[in-house]
C-alpha cells in the first residue's frame, strides 16, 4: 500500500523537456489515471515512478520516502505494459512464479504455490496454469501479465496502456476486471492511457497531460463538467465538446459574424470568448435557431447528429426515436447553464 | 457514375483454410458499406479480392455490371487506402499527391488544379510543401487518403485507414471521411474491427465472422435486431448483457432467471407462448439485454427485481453501472450520478420491448417480440 508523490519533476532528453515541473499526489489505494495523447509524457512519468529513469529535476516519493535515486528493484513496484512480456517457453504457472523467485525477496515454496493459486483464481486463469504462454489468446496473455504483477503484492501497480492492444469487447471486460481487482486489493494503481473512456470509467482521479505538463487533476466528473481549459474540454467526452468563438452582447452569445446567437447567463460583455457546450446539452426540436442537419449517425443507443449553423459545425446527441433527416433544417437550442466559457486568447476557463 | 459492386457466391481458400465462405453481397451505387469483424474473419481478404490483390477460387465479382474477377487491379478503376500509409518519403506531400496523376500523363495545370482541390477538401493545403517525415499520424493519413482521391475514383476501398491513430484523432477523421463521402459519392467499402466506426460511417454494415456473412443491415437494424449472439455482442458498447436463463411462470408473468441470480426478472407472459411457438421451450436459452434497456430504481417497485450496484463507470454524459444479482452481473446505463456509490441497493426491470432471446447452442436469435 502506498502513496505516490512527484514534486517539481522535470525530465529532459537532450534539449527536449519531456516533462515540465510535474507535481502529483496519488493517495494510498487510489486508482489514478494519466490521460494524454502520444508524446504527452505519460510513459515518461510512469518510468520515473518505476525507477527505470531518473528525473532531471524534482523528487519522487513513495510512502513519504524519497526514492528518487533508488533503482527499480528497490522500489517494490510492479509494471504491466501494453506488450505482454511473458516468457514464451514457460507455462503460465512458471511465469506467475517467476517474480516470487527473486533473490531480493525470497519466498518459500509453499507460499509461492499458495499465491499463484490465489492470483489465478482472482483472474480466472486457473484452467490455463499448465499451458505454455505462446498458446494463449491476447486477453489471456494480458491476464497473465497482470497476474505476474499482482502475485508479488507490491506497493504500487504501474500500468502502461495494458488494454490498448486488445479488441474492443475484451478491453471492456478487462476494464471492469481491473477496476474490480483494484477495489479488492485496495492497492494504489497508476494507469496510463490515451483512451478517455478508459480514464473516465476506471479512474478515481484523472490527471490530464499535455506536452509534458499536467493540465488538470480531478475526479472524472470534475474533469468532464469543469474542464480548466479548452484542451481538457476536448480531451474527455465523445463526441467532443463543441467550442465556438464569439462574444456576449445584450445577454446573448454571438458566435461568428452574428450568424449564430443563443441566450447565455452571467458572461462578461464585449470580451473575446469561446463558448463550450457538450453534445448532450444541445437540444433539437422545439424553440431555437435554425440548424441544418449535415449528418446523422445511428449508434443504436443514441444518434450523433452533425449540424451546421451560422458557419459552425456542431455535434449533438439525440434519442434514436427522434426522426432526423440529412439536409433537414431543425430548431436548435442549448441549455444555457451548461455553457462553459473560456477566454479566447488563453483558452482558460473563466470562473463560473 | 459511381458503380454498383456485386459479389456472387465468392469462395477463397488459403491452402486448406476456407477464408471466405460463399459470400454474396450487392453494394449499391454511392453506398458506404462497412465490413465489420474481428481479425481473421475474412473481411480484409474480401476487400483485397474486390481490389484484385487476391484471386478468388470460385464466384464472381462485378463492378458496374462487368465481371472483373479475372482482371488486373489497375483495370478495375478503384482506389485503395491501407492502414499503413505508403507515402514516398523523399517526395513532398504535393508530389505524393500528384504522383498518381502524373503516372497517367495528366497535363501539368490539371495536376495542379486537382491536387489543390483535394488538399482543400482534406484541409491539407498548408502541408503541401512538407515531407511525410514532418507530418503527424493524422496528417499522414489525410495525405494517404488524398492520394487515393486525386484520381477521382468512382469506388473506394479502405482497410482500417484510421485504425492506427489515437482515439481522439480517429474520431475527427471519422467525421472527415463521412463528409468526404457525402461530397464525392464514391461507392465505398470500408473494413474495420471497430464497431463505433462502423456505426458512424456505414449506410449498411456487413458483420463477418469466420468467413461467413452474419448479418447485413443498417446500423439501426444490426443494433436493434441482431440475428445471433455474435452480432449482438459485437455491436454496441458496452456489449449487450448475455446470460443463460431459466424460463418459468411467475405469478401470471414470465419469470426469467439468470444463472446464479436469486430471483427472476418479470416479463409479459406472452414470452412463454412465443418461446413455445418457436419450438424452443426446454432448450437452453440465453437472454440478451442492452445496458440502456435495464431500468434502474433506487427504491422497491412492483415488478422490479432487487440487486446491488457494484462498479460505477462515470462517462460524463451518463454512467455505466455494474449490478449484481447473486452471482450474476449485469450492466445498466443510467444518467450521471444516478447511483451514488458502489454497494447501493437497486431495483431492476428489463424493458420487454428490448429483450432478446437466443438459442444458447446455435446462438441464433429466436426473434421474440414483446
Amino acid at each position: 500500500m502506498a502513496r505516490i508523490e512527484l514534486t517539481g519533476v522535470t525530465k529532459r532528453f537532450g534539449e527536449v523537456a519531456a516533462l515540465s515541473d510535474i507535481s502529483l499526489d496519488v493517495a494510498d489505494g487510489q486508482f489514478f489515471v494519466l490521460l494524454g495523447e502520444t508524446g504527452a509524457g505519460k510513459t515518461t512519468t510512469l518510468r520515473l515512478i518505476a525507477g527505470l529513469d531518473r528525473p532531471s529535476e524534482g523528487r519522487v516519493l513513495i510512502d513519504g520516502q524519497d526514492v528518487t535515486n533508488w533503482g527499480a528493484a528497490e522500489r517494490d513496484v510492479a509494471i504491466v505494459l501494453q506488450q505482454y512480456s511473458l516468457y514464451p517457453r514457460y507455462t503460465v504457472r512458471q511465469n506467475l512464479e517467476f517474480p516470487l523467485r527473486s533473490p531480493i525477496r525470497p519466498t518459500s515454496a509453499a507460499e509461492i504455490a499458495e499465491r499463484v493459486t490465489r492470483v489465478a483464481r482472482t483472474l480466472r486463469i486457473e484452467h490455463l496454469l499448465d499451458r505454455k504462454t505462446d498458446r494463449l489468446s491476447g486477453g489471456e496473455m494480458q491476464r497473465v501479465s497482470i497476474g505476474r504483477a499482482i502475485v508479488r503484492t507490491p506497493k504500487v501497480f504501474l500500468m502502461d496502456e495494458p488494454l490498448s492492444a486488445l479488441d474492443a469487447k475484451l478491453r471492456e471486460a478487462l476494464r471492469a476486471e481491473l477496476k474490480d481487482l483494484q477495489m479488492t486489493l485496495g492497492a494504489t494503481f497508476l494507469f496510463v492511457t490515451h483512451d478517455q473512456v478508459e480514464a473516465m470509467s476506471m479512474g478515481d482521479r484523472i490527471g490530464v497531460l499535455n506536452k509534458g505538463r499536467l493540465v488538470q487533476v480531478g475526479t472524472p466528473q470534475e474533469i468532464y463538467a469543469n474542464p480548466v481549459n479548452t484542451f481538457v474540454a476536448r480531451a474527455v467526452g465523445s463526441p467532443a465538446m463543441n467550442l465556438m468563438p464569439g462574444e456576449v452582447r445584450d445577454g446573448r452569445a454571438i458566435m461568428g459574424e452574428g450568424a449564430l446567437t443563443l441566450p447565455v447567463e452571467g458572461a462578461p460583455q464585449g470580451r473575446p470568448l469561446i463558448f463550450g457546450i457538450r453534445p448532450e446539452d444541445l437540444q433539437l426540436g422545439g424553440e431555437g435557431v435554425a440548424a441544418r442537419v449535415s449528418d446523422v449517425e445511428n449508434h443504436g443507443v443514441e444518434q450523433i447528429v452533425t449540424l451546421e449553423a451560422g458557419g459552425h459545425r456542431l455535434r449533438a446527441t439525440a434519442p434514436v426515436t427522434q426522426r432526423l433527416a440529412v439536409n433537414e433544417t431543425v430548431p436548435m437550442a442549448w441549455v444555457p447553464d451548461k455553457v462553459v466559457l473560456f477566454d479566447a486568447a488563453t483558452g482558460r476557463r473563466l470562473r463560473a | 457514375m459511381s458503380p454498383r459492386i456485386e459479389l456472387n457466391n465468392i469462395d477463397k481458400y488459403f491452402g486448406a483454410f476456407h477464408v471466405i465462405k460463399n459470400v454474396s453481397l450487392s453494394v449499391e451505387e454511392t453506398e458506404f458499406v462497412v465490413f465489420l469483424g474481428q481479425s481473421g474473419c475474412g473481411k480484409t481478404t474480401t476487400l483485397r479480392a474486390i481490389a484484385g490483390l487476391e484471386t478468388i477460387d470460385s464466384g464472381e465479382i462485378r463492378i458496374a455490371g462487368r465481371a472483373v474477377q479475372d482482371t488486373r487491379p489497375e483495370e478495375r478503376d478503384i482506389a485503395f487506402v491501407f492502414q499503413s500509409f505508403a507515402l514516398y518519403p523523399h517526395l513532398t506531400v504535393y508530389e505524393n499527391m500528384a504522383f498518381p496523376l502524373r503516372a497517367v500523363g495528366l497535363r501539368r495545370d490539371e495536376v495542379d488544379r486537382t491536387v489543390r482541390r483535394v488538399a482543400d477538401v482534406l484541409q491539407t493545403t498548408h502541408l503541401l510543401r512538407r515531407r511525410p517525415s514532418a507530418l503527424s499520424g493524422g496528417d499522414l493519413q489525410r495525405v494517404a487518403i488524398g492520394r487515393a482521391l486525386v484520381r477521382q475514383p468512382k469506388a473506394m476501398l479502405m482497410d482500417e485507414p484510421i485504425g492506427s491513430l489515437d482515439a481522439k484523432l480517429r474520431e475527427e477523421m471519422r467525421v472527415e471521411l463521412k463528409r468526404l463521402h457525402n461530397e464525392q459519392g464514391s461507392t465505398t467499402i470500408y473494413v474495420t474491427h471497430d464497431q463505433i466506426e462502423a456505426m458512424a460511417l456505414a449506410d449498411r454494415i456487413v458483420v463477418m465472422h469466420e468467413g461467413v456473412l452474419q448479418q447485413v443491415g443498417t446500423p439501426g437494424e444490426v443494433y436493434a435486431s441482431p440475428v445471433n449472439l455474435f452480432v449482438a455482442q459485437f455491436v454496441g458498447s458496452p456489449v449487450m448483457n448475455v446470460a443463460e436463463v431459466a424460463l418459468g411462470e411467475a405469478g401470471g408473468a414470465a419469470g426469467v432467471t439468470a444463472a446464479g441470480a436469486p430471483a427472476p426478472f418479470l416479463l409479459p407472459s406472452a414470452l412463454l407462448g412465443q418461446v413455445a411457438a418457436k419450438g424452443a421451450a426446454g432448450k437452453p436459452l440465453s437472454l440478451g439485454v442492452r445496458p440502456e434497456a435495464v431500468e434502474v430504481a433506487l427504491d422497491a417497485r412492483d415488478g422490479f427485481t432487487q440487486a446491488e450496484a457494484h462498479i460505477i463507470e462515470p462517462l460524463g454524459s451518463h454512467d455505466i453501472v455494474d449490478v449484481r444479482l447473486g452471482q450474476a452481473t449485469l450492466r445498466a446505463r443510467t444518467r450521471s450520478g444516478f447511483v451514488p456509490r458502489p454497494g447501493t441497493p437497486v431495483w431492476l426491470r428489463l424493458d420487454p420491448g428490448r429483450i432478446h432471446l437466443f438459442d444458447s447452442a446455435s446462438g441464433a436469435s429466436l426473434g421474440v417480440r414483446l
